[in-house]
């Protein structure tokens, strides 16, 4: 773990990082109502995904040399590290064969939801996500409270993200009429905001652990794990990256 | 201190069976009695059974192990089935529904079925011990980085973290799946030997369904019982073998690869109760709309199917993350046995496709629960990107069984040869070439399916264009063996059998790519023969081989040789007029998965009379085929024999004894638990055989002394 950037100017970075999310975010949002041009959409989600995998899942910490011999806690994160990476290789093939197949049912149109939830609950796992990543930081310059207190704002808002998905969002489009079995429209909503949710709902339950574990002081030393489940936090934003323009954005309105 | 012994085993099986059954039987009755006043007792309905088919496996191993382990698994996997499909139909009474609804043919519904099954999974995974570390480490705790097994063969029925022990695990438990689907396929043959239904009769009712479903079910589980079955076998040699090819102490992960295993258990559990539970006739492909109205069986297919990718996806992770972390000094990349480069390719299909297979099965799983329309054509759906998503796993799939075969041909044949693998880098780079190939090829199995038609050219070159990288293995293995010295131990009989039956798989493989010769062979016996031929010689043929060859390492014994050589000499003939002839009725039109066909198939002429039977030319064909398939099956039962006799008696061998160069055969068999005591170094080429003063590997200094090395030519 490089300490090369003081803790200041790592935690500007983050905000950085936030606000070119979200002016991309509410960039995206416009485009879609005004002239909604798909090749600048998916270019948009690209960007997005690609500044948070660089700068929040810090990707680039596999390539990192000097870990010491093959029993040291160094080296294990590292394989630790890689493993994980893979996982989130593995499973970004469900989301893409998720993507294949929204594609092929809609193409190019989206089923009929209300778009000002749909930019909010974006918004909430953005935030979180910033959250999480600031929480990261704070830890690797050994502020266990910051941690803490960053992290549970990460899980409150993705708590919220959750619930607003299952309590508002789907009884919102069911109101609608697009139900699970109404049409593939809805079929594929339902699908896919229900996978998604579900790693979520998994993510949250790494962050109780790690909320738990780290306030006994145990990562105080060994932090892989408070690494791993922010990575996993924030693979779960860059899923949301892509079905948020999918589900809402993307073409016209499904009949 | 109780004694354990197969004995207790099977007479608890007796027991427990019958208490299952009668147990199934009462509830049977009691379901019909809630939906008609009329009661009558289904005998051989798929209640009593299933319920008979999971006490009695529990109880076996009860009576072989004790309530630890496996058993204690099994146990909650029962459990967890019955509390929660009980749940559901808590749920479901509680909605409101009753009688027909609330109950079904199998006795619960089928939503209480699928969420039973995913509780039984999950249970047996907690009840089998492998969470516990997992869960110990979420609460903050810390365990040790090995646990100690205990000796004898009570070590391969609970957990360990020992890669060694997980890799026999996972050979026998392929074994015991080769042997399940091999019956089927015995059943299945012997109805095919005649024209018309025999046994497999319409009147025939056995787990509620009747002769010709039984054959559909069996024959669709004949298929997926033995993919299972060659994913864990390839997982067992890999895992055996790769981090002592490597130098490794372990793989990267050892719980995680404990659990790729376990998970794998409950899985062929799932998929025996498939058959019970109504089965399901749409063969191992499963496409809807007609397994959209399968009975619940097919639902018990598709999440065993789903909860055995999870083994393969994980396991396959943790070899990728061995090979790049854990690799003894001075392995670069170049210097990699040949099996370690199979095993990345293979592993690197294995991560990513296998979540489309897991996917796709899902999607239909829910478009039967929740009525989702993904391929239903009256909601909008498309059953064609069914076919889609199943096939961009399982075709790559195909080479997750063949490549570790491959691997294990190039990696024996030097061996025996005694000369250097002829063109190490491009076999390398071959397993990798079709791998990568092997992922934009999926849709030549869907020629015939109504696809874009724009999509079937594309698809014929990409197909034609895997040939190219297998033709490099095959110029490969054929300098290699050119002017070498051969020795023809058993291992050797059955690399040199994979290489003769694979090269007849891979040239009838062209003519099907070919999409106006694939429009006349798709589903016929052409194909049969075809993956056939494939399967056996890339991976069964090859597996056998790597068995007999490493059986020693592993046992510290070796197999008997006389009795290996009557298992090839008795198989390989047999097998190759199986196949033949397989393809000899497919270019006559004789289609695939059906119970029957007509005698008149290949011409009237009456060849002889035998049981008052007329033997035309199709079923003079089908009666060699069931010969010969019976033939196999004998060999199979040798082999069977001969491994489980020499494991206890067989000729004792601790040393070098095929003199290898590799560096597991560098120190005694068996292997110690952590493998080499000393690490190694790797100061030259791994297959320079032949070539006088060539090393491949140095142990450390320390050690250098005369047990270690053995002078290798």
């Amino acid at each position: 773990m490089s300490h090369s950037q003081d803790k200041s100017s790592m935690l500007g970075q983050g905000v950085f990082i936030f606000v070119y999310l979200a002016v991309l975010t509410v960039l995206e949002f416009g485009i879609a109502i005004t002239f909604n041009s798909t090749p600048i959409l998916v270019a948009v989600a690209l960007v997005k995904a690609v500044l948070v995998v660089y700068y929040y899942m810090h990707i680039y910490k596999l390539n990192a040399d000097h870990e010491g011999d093959e029993s040291s806690y160094e080296y294990k994160s590292g394989t630790n590290r890689v493993g994980l990476w893979l996982f989130l290789i593995s499973d970004s093939f469900v989301f893409g064969g998720l993507l294949a197949m929204r594609i092929n049912l809609l193409g190019l149109s989206h089923p009929n939801l209300n778009q000002y939830l749909g930019l909010f609950v974006t918004s909430v796992l953005l935030i979180s996500s910033f959250f999480m990543n600031r929480g990261e930081t704070l830890m690797q310059n050994g502020d266990r409270k910051g941690f803490i207190t960053n992290t549970i704002i990460t899980f409150i808002f993705g708590l919220a993200f959750l619930l607003g998905v299952i309590f508002v969002e789907w009884p919102n489009a069911i109101r609608e009429e697009i139900t699970p079995s109404s049409s593939v429209a809805g079929a594929a909503f339902f699908m896919m905001t229900g996978m998604h949710a579900f790693h979520v709902l998994s993510g949250l339950i790494f962050l109780i652990i790690i909320m738990r574990n780290a306030s006994r002081g145990l990562y105080d030393e060994k932090q892989y794990p408070v690494e791993a489940a922010a990575v996993y936090w924030h693979f779960v934003d860059v899923v949301w990256i892509f079905f948020y323009p999918a589900l809402y954005l993307v073409g016209v309105i499904f009949k | 201190m109780k004694t354990y012994s197969v004995r207790s085993g099977l007479l608890l099986l007796l027991v427990a069976g019958v208490v299952g059954y009668g147990i199934g039987l009462g509830l049977d009755a009691l379901a019909q009695l809630l939906i008609s006043p009329a009661v009558q007792l289904n005998f051989s309905g798929s209640v009593p059974s299933v319920f008979a088919l999971l006490f009695a496996v529990s109880a076996f191993f009860f009576g072989i192990y004790g309530y630890r382990g496996i058993t204690r698994g099994l146990v909650w996997q029962v459990a967890g089935t019955v509390i929660g499909a009980l749940f559901v139909t808590g749920i479901r009474a509680l909605m409101g529904l009753k009688g027909n609804q609330l109950f079904g043919n199998f006795f619960f519904s089928e939503p209480a079925w699928v969420v039973g099954e995913l509780a039984g999974v999950v249970s047996f995974l907690f009840g089998v011990g492998v969470m516990d570390d997992w869960m110990k480490w979420a609460r903050g705790i810390d365990t040790p980085d090995h646990h100690e097994d205990e000796p004898g063969w009570q070590k391969y029925f609970s957990v360990s973290l020992d890669h060694k022990v997980i890799g026999v695990q996972y050979t026998f438990t392929a074994l015991v799946l080769i042997a399940v689907g091999g019956t089927f396929a015995l059943i299945f043959r012997t109805e095919l030997a005649h024209s018309e239904l025999q046994f497999l009769t319409i009147t025939l009712r056995l787990f509620n369904q009747n002769g010709p479903q039984l054959y559909n079910t069996l024959m669709s589980l004949h298929g997926m019982i033995m993919i299972v079955s060659i994913l864990l076998g390839v997982s067992g040699i890999i895992n055996y073998v790769v981090p002592l090819l490597v130098g490794a102490h372990d793989m990267a992960f050892p719980r995680m690869n404990a659990f790729a295993y376990w998970v794998a258990v409950p899985a062929a559990v799932l998929l025996l109760m498939a058959l019970i539970l109504g089965g399901f006739d749409t063969g191992w492909t499963g496409y809807p709309p007609l397994s959209a109205r399968a009975p619940v069986g097919v639902q018990m297919f598709f999440w065993g199917v789903f909860t055995a990718g999870w083994s393969s996806i994980l396991g396959a992770l943790n070899v990728i993350a061995t090979v790049l972390r854990m690799r003894a000094k001075g392995m670069t990349a170049m210097r990699l046995p040949i099996f370690v480069w199979a095993s990345i390719a293979t592993s690197i299909i294995a991560l990513t496709a296998t979540q489309l297979i897991g996917l796709s099965f899902q999607l239909v799983s829910f478009q039967r629960l929740f009525g989702m329309g993904f391929f239903d054509p009256t909601k909008g759906g498309n059953p064609v990107l069914f076919q889609h998503m199943f096939w961009f796993y399982s075709h790559p799939a195909v080479y997750v069984f063949v490549l570790p075969g491959l691997g294990v041909i190039s990696e024996l044949l030097p061996v025996f040869v005694r000369k250097p693998l002829f063109g190490y880098r491009w076999i390398a780079m071959s397993s990798l070439g079709i791998a990568l190939v092997g992922f934009v090829v999926w849709a030549h199995h869907m020629f015939a399916s109504g696809m874009n038609e724009y999509l079937r050219v594309p698809f014929m070159y990409s197909t034609m264009l895997v040939a190219v990288p297998t033709g490099v293995k095959f110029f490969s293995w054929v300098a290699t063996i050119w002017g070498g010295k051969i020795e023809t131990p058993t291992p050797m009989l059955f690399v040199l059998g994979a290489i003769v039956v694979f090269l007849l798989g891979g040239i009838s493989g062209p003519p099907n790519a070919m999409v106006a010769l694939d429009l006349h062979l798709t589903d016929t016996y052409w194909i049969v023969g075809h993956f056939h031929d494939t399967i056996f010689g890339g991976f069964v043929f090859p597996f056998f081989a790597a068995i007999y060859y490493w059986f020693p390492k592993a046992t510290g014994r070796r197999m008997n040789e006389f009795w290996g050589r009557v298992h090839f000499w008795l198989m390989t003939p047999s097998f190759l007029i199986l196949t033949l002839t397989m393809m000899f009725v497919g270019l006559d039109g004789m289609r695939r998965r059906i119970a029957d066909y007509d005698p008149m198939l290949m011409g009237d002429k009456v060849y002889f009379n035998l049981f008052n039977q007329d033997f035309r030319l199709i079923d003079v064909s089908h009666l060699i085929m069931t010969i010969v398939g019976y033939l196999i099956a004998i060999s199979v039962l040798i082999f069977f024999i001969n491994f489980f006799h020499s494991l206890k008696h067989g000729e004792v061998a601790t040393g070098n004894i095929w003199n290898s160069r590799s560096p597991e055969w560098q120190v005694p068999s068996p292997m110690p638990v952590h493998n080499y005591e000393v690490p190694f170094e790797v100061v030259g080429e791994p297959y320079d055989y032949g070539l006088p003063g060539s090393k491949f590997i140095e142990f450390a200094a320390a050690s250098a002394d005369t047990t270690h090395q053995k002078h290798h030519s």
